[in-house]
């Protein structure tokens, strides 16, 4: 049983309507992937500059030169791909477990100044960037002196706000008869996040870690401060130096975007049966 | 047991978080870079250094640059050797970063009070810097060889009051640029306009001519410049330095652009528009937009022109030649001729300069002498001799120091005469460096700029206010920041 | 297990105060907290003490409310909240209305076309932000040229100077908001839904409820907690945006577009008046966390099920 009925018996109406669902959502999806399109097919291109970037549909030549010019234009595009890897990967991990325990936490035990620890825990994500970098970056490289390091790199994205909120908002819909019922069978808490929560959050979990990395990926600002050599960039940060003087190597830049893409499809089709599934309470109970 | 599973569960969240920490660092000494010795940002290696205190004594000198030109960034590994082969007791750390970026990172390690020694801006962002009390004045220990090398007027822009802050790269001139073959067609002799300029009034019937209509849509323009988003300040920056008001004060330190020639030149940006030789679109053309109008035959002359922008029309006509689809699409052979920019009401051309340097920062210590020394040194060896001309060569910019023409001798690059010898002229009127406007007032200036000239010169561009009514914003801004007698008033 | 999941469910049970577990929170929150009071906390502490200042790096003067007086009082800056509060409102609950609806739409597909389409919308998201950007100069082009225009042209309509005047600079942010990738919220709602018990379906269907019905009484409330987070972080997020603003029209027409977020980089980073910047950013906060406070106020944290 589902939202949507089944139809039984009743095969072209279901048929129909999920041809018609189908189109809207093709429709929808061509405006959302054009850019991507884009960025594919220029990729493509030749080696040339921005200003001699040509605005069509069709790609009017195919070759790998720009993927080649990517690879050969620097000693460490390959470091970098690796860099970022290692930075995503400890951030996502971290994140995964720590903001899940700490939503378990804010969501279903009551402690003293649950709320209020929390509200002060959101408003640190309403305070812009710009503000908060410089005293950040004084800490991390004046006091902690860690700058060029991966601990620079990772340290700050730790465990985000924006996790806990998502976990904690997760947890809510979980039963709170199922942790009264382990309590009652003499679970502790721990026990209790290990073999209830743990299973049943599966699914956001999955899309935690999905969104993280994909933000720890796509960070270009912070690896750029904090790093000052060519070797401990990230990708996003080599992918600038492409941009040249007055001109960027627009296909070159294209093709390193393209390459730093696929992890994260890599990640997201390894993770993306935990969202088909849906593990949830009625899939636990059977 | 519940009180002692909580203890656990709260020391091995802390375990957790300091093997974290731990295994970060231990991969970063690993990873083998360069932090382990005393290049830790300026600042710090200042200071590690200022307590040896020998005068052989080891220093290493950290620099921020962007890719100066296409070939910059690849000649740092031979920029870092050859200054160590030079000065064996000192390291060149160079950290790469890309133009748009670099300033934010710059601004970030300056207000965190650690910048590089050393970082290549434009010199207008010198002042800037001097309000925040953390550049390097460097006066007094530049030798009067170094800076008898220079140049005099790219030298000025290095200066701010009394003190220096660097040594400059090159000196590049704002210009407009023409296609050959559409001027010739519209009457136009280029070759005169090169030597001896242009009025307003011939330049708006010169681009007049240069537009050509096919029924109600317009074929080619006669004139485009990028002014979308924040480019806007560049196309009134190069007109009213040619309508009597080359900086933002006059001589006297009164505020320039209430005078009524700023009223007349945003007349003409709008004259311009109407006559049909501008795109009424003008507001939203980007760099990149224009650019390619020009090499697709779109317009005859565009702005903003760099030397360096005949390179990339010969790059695209050869691409042309050879046929191989990688050409700008659409686009036809070109010869890039550069103009000047008109004049105003009679007074005297005044080509935009743009200065770029290499400026030297101090961290929240004060330098010791010696390191002070090993900078400059530094500064002095990017901004001179085999690396300076190799750069500018690159650029298709004039070379600015005896040292870098020596050096340039021996390498040929092929340029348009004529243009070699307009870019001349239009540096022999380049604009003045005004050390003299305290850092308050220009600090002033560009914020009024960006709040009130920029978005009031698009509304302009727009056709959604007169410019009487921009010409009034300016100044009730300017009084308010200025004051009544802060202002021109004539 | 087994046994856990047998407990009642659906009936509503009287909440009962957990006594005692005070101890684990706090162990479970520990690392959370210390990240947060190393790396959030300290630096909005400093940004706080700085709002008072004249700050500079070598030694900054303490300067009173001169910072928080002046913002006030800047007229630009209650412009730029204005257009970032239209802009909030305008693209906010239409993002998260389509994300909700493909959500919803994804659902009943088969196995295959579920991935795919999932797959399908995740993607834009992953796209380099210089891609997007030069796609939409295109798409903005004020030339015959551009795609908007070209589509415009099949109306008989003559071509727009879209980021070039006042009247559609706006409107042309608006458009790309909508139309930008809408992933994430699209995953967060896909994996609410299906995390949605069954039983309350059938249960519904037992009663002979209606597609929309069960929408309505059974869907929505179950979703209240993921569209307050989708909520509450993209009104946050939409507060702090500028880079579109920044990189499409620089602010301008005449500051149409002017928003706060910009106004604060450049005060931070353009003019180093880096005491006012962190006024203004404490300013916006609190406007901020006062929004936020009504929306968890009207939706409701704690949902009991």
């Amino acid at each position: 049983m589902a939202l949507y009925s089944t139809h039984t018996g009743n095969k072209p109406v279901k048929y129909i309507r999920n041809t018609t669902i189908t189109v809207v959502l093709l429709l929808f999806a061509l405006a959302t992937l054009f850019p991507i399109y884009f960025m594919i097919i220029s990729s493509f291109g030749d080696p040339v500059e921005a200003g001699a970037l040509s605005y069509s549909l069709w790609p009017s030549k195919i070759s790998f030169d720009s993927y080649k010019f990517f690879f050969d234009y620097s000693e460490h595009s390959y470091r970098w791909l690796l860099n970022s890897l290692i930075v995503a990967s400890c951030v996502t991990v971290s994140n995964v477990i720590f903001a899940t325990l700490a939503g378990y936490a804010f969501s279903k035990i009551r402690f003293k100044g649950r709320e209020i620890l929390f509200f002060i825990l959101l408003c640190a994500m309403m305070i812009p960037y710009q503000v908060t970098q410089v005293p950040l970056y004084i800490l991390i490289v004046n006091v902690f002196q860690i700058e060029n390091t991966y601990s620079a790199l990772i340290l700050p994205g730790l465990v985000t706000v924006f996790n806990i909120f998502l976990a904690k908002q997760f947890m809510t819909s979980i039963p709170t008869e199922i942790l009264e019922c382990a309590k009652v069978e003499g679970c502790n808490q721990l026990q209790i996040f290990l073999k209830v929560i743990v299973p049943l959050s599966k699914t956001v979990m999955a899309v935690m870690a999905i969104l993280t990395f994909m933000e720890s990926w796509n960070t270009f600002f912070w690896p750029f401060l904090v790093t000052n050599t060519m070797d401990m960039q990230t990708i996003q940060v080599g992918l600038k130096n492409f941009r040249f003087a007055n001109t960027t190597y627009f296909a070159p830049m294209l093709a390193g975007a393209t390459i730093s893409a696929l992890p994260m499809f890599i990640l997201f089709f390894s993770l993306q049966k935990y969202f088909l599934e849906g593990v949830t309470v009625g899939a636990v109970k059977g | 047991m519940t009180r002692k599973m909580q203890v656990l569960a709260s020391v091995l969240a802390l375990f957790m978080l300091l093997t974290t920490l731990s295994a970060c660092s231990s991969k970063n000494s690993n990873s083998g870079n360069g932090n382990s010795g005393n290049g830790n940002g300026g600042s710090t290696g200042s200071e590690a250094n200022g307590n040896a205190g020998k005068s052989e004594a080891k220093d290493t000198i950290t620099a921020l640059l962007p890719p100066v030109s296409g070939n910059y960034q690849n000649n740092f590994a031979q920029m870092e050797k050859d200054f160590n082969a030079l000065y064996p007791n000192l390291t060149l750390k160079i950290e790469p970063a890309s133009w748009e970026d670099m300033t934010q990172k710059l601004d970030t390690q300056v207000n965190a009070g650690s910048p590089p020694d050393i970082a290549f801006i434009g010199s207008d962002g010198i002042s800037k810097y001097v309000q925040q009390g953390m550049l390097m004045d460097i006066k007094d220990t530049a030798t009067p060889e170094m800076v008898s090398d220079y140049d005099p007027a790219p030298l000025e822009y290095m200066k701010n009051g009394d003190g220096l802050y660097g040594f400059p790269a090159y000196m590049e001139v704002h210009a407009i640029g023409g296609n050959k073959e559409y001027l010739e067609a519209a009457g136009i002799d280029w070759k005169n306009v090169q030597k001896n300029g242009w009025t307003f009034e011939e330049f708006r019937e010169a681009i007049k001519k240069g537009v050509v209509k096919e029924g109600d849509t317009t074929k080619r323009y006669g004139f485009v410049f990028a002014t979308s988003g924040v480019t806007a300040k560049d196309y009134l920056n190069i007109l009213i330095k040619n309508a009597g008001m080359p900086a933002s004060f006059n001589k006297d330190l009164k505020y320039a652009y209430t005078s009524k020639n700023y009223l007349e030149v945003l007349k003409a940006v709008r004259l311009m528009i109407d006559d049909g030789s501008m795109p009424k679109e003008l507001s939203s053309v980007d760099a990149g937009k224009r650019w390619n109008m020009f090499l697709t035959g779109q317009t005859m002359i565009t702005g903003k022109g760099l030397a360096t922008f005949e390179n990339s029309a010969n790059k695209n006509n050869e691409k042309l030649k050879a046929n191989d689809g990688s050409a700008v699409q659409g686009s036809i052979p070109v010869e890039y001729i550069v103009l000047p920019v008109p004049t105003f009401l009679g007074q005297e051309p005044v080509s935009s300069t743009v200065v770029d340097g290499y400026v030297t920062f101090r961290g929240k210590k004060e330098p010791t002498a010696e390191h002070k020394a090993n900078v400059v040194k530094a500064a002095y060896f990017l901004a001179s001799g085999q690396v300076a001309a190799t750069t500018n060569n690159d650029l298709f910019a004039a070379h600015i120091s005896k040292s870098g023409r020596e050096a340039a001798e021996s390498m040929t690059i092929d340029r348009n005469p004529d243009n070699v010898a307009a870019v001349e002229t239009l540096l022999s009127h380049a604009n003045p460096a005004r050390p003299d406007i305290p850092v308050e007032l220009g600090a002033k200036a560009i914020k009024m700029e960006d709040e009130v000239i920029i978005p009031k010169l698009q509304a302009l561009l727009a056709d959604e206010i007169s410019p009487e009514e921009m010409y009034e914003a300016v100044k009730a801004a300017a009084i308010k920041n200025f004051g009544e007698d802060g202002i021109v008033n004539d | 297990m087994a046994q856990l999941a047998k407990a009642p469910i659906a009936k509503p049970v009287k909440r009962r105060r957990w006594k005692g577990d005070g101890g684990w929170a706090y162990a479970f929150i520990a690392v959370a907290l210390i990240v947060y009071a190393m790396f959030t906390a300290y630096p909005v502490i400093s940004a706080f003490i700085i709002s008072f200042q004249e700050y500079r790096p070598l030694g900054s003067v303490f300067i009173g409310f001169d910072n928080y007086t002046s913002t006030f009082r800047d007229s630009l800056f209650w412009k730029s909240i204005k257009n970032t509060i239209v802009y909030t409102v305008l693209t906010v609950p239409v993002s998260l209305l389509l994300s909700f609806a493909v959500a919803i739409m994804i659902l009943p597909l088969k196995k295959g076309l579920q991935t795919t389409f999932k797959a399908v919308y995740y993607l834009p998201a992953v796209a380099s932000g210089v891609a997007l950007s030069v796609v939409w100069l295109w798409i903005f082009d004020p030339m015959t040229s551009g795609i908007l225009n070209q589509f415009l042209a099949l109306f008989d309509i003559s071509n727009q100077n879209w980021l070039g005047s006042s009247a559609s600079a706006m409107f042309s942010l608006v458009l790309m908001a909508w139309l930008s990738s809408h992933g994430t919220s699209i995953i967060i709602y896909l994996a609410a839904l299906l995390g949605i018990d069954g039983s309350y379906y059938e249960a519904a269907e037992l009663d002979g409820a209606s597609f929309f019905q069960k929408l309505w009484y059974i869907v929505i409330p179950c979703l209240k907690p993921t569209t307050l987070f989708l909520l509450v972080t993209g009104v946050i997020g939409s507060f702090q945006v500028f880079q579109n603003a920044y990189l499409m029209t620089g602010g301008g027409p005449d500051n149409a577009t002017t928003m706060v977020g910009l106004l604060i980089f450049n005060n931070a980073f353009k003019y180093f008046e880096f005491g006012e910047a962190a006024a203004q950013s404490l300013i916006l906060t609190v406007i901020i966390a006062g929004i936020s406070l009504i929306q968890f106020k009207f939706l409701g944290n704690d949902v009991e099920y």
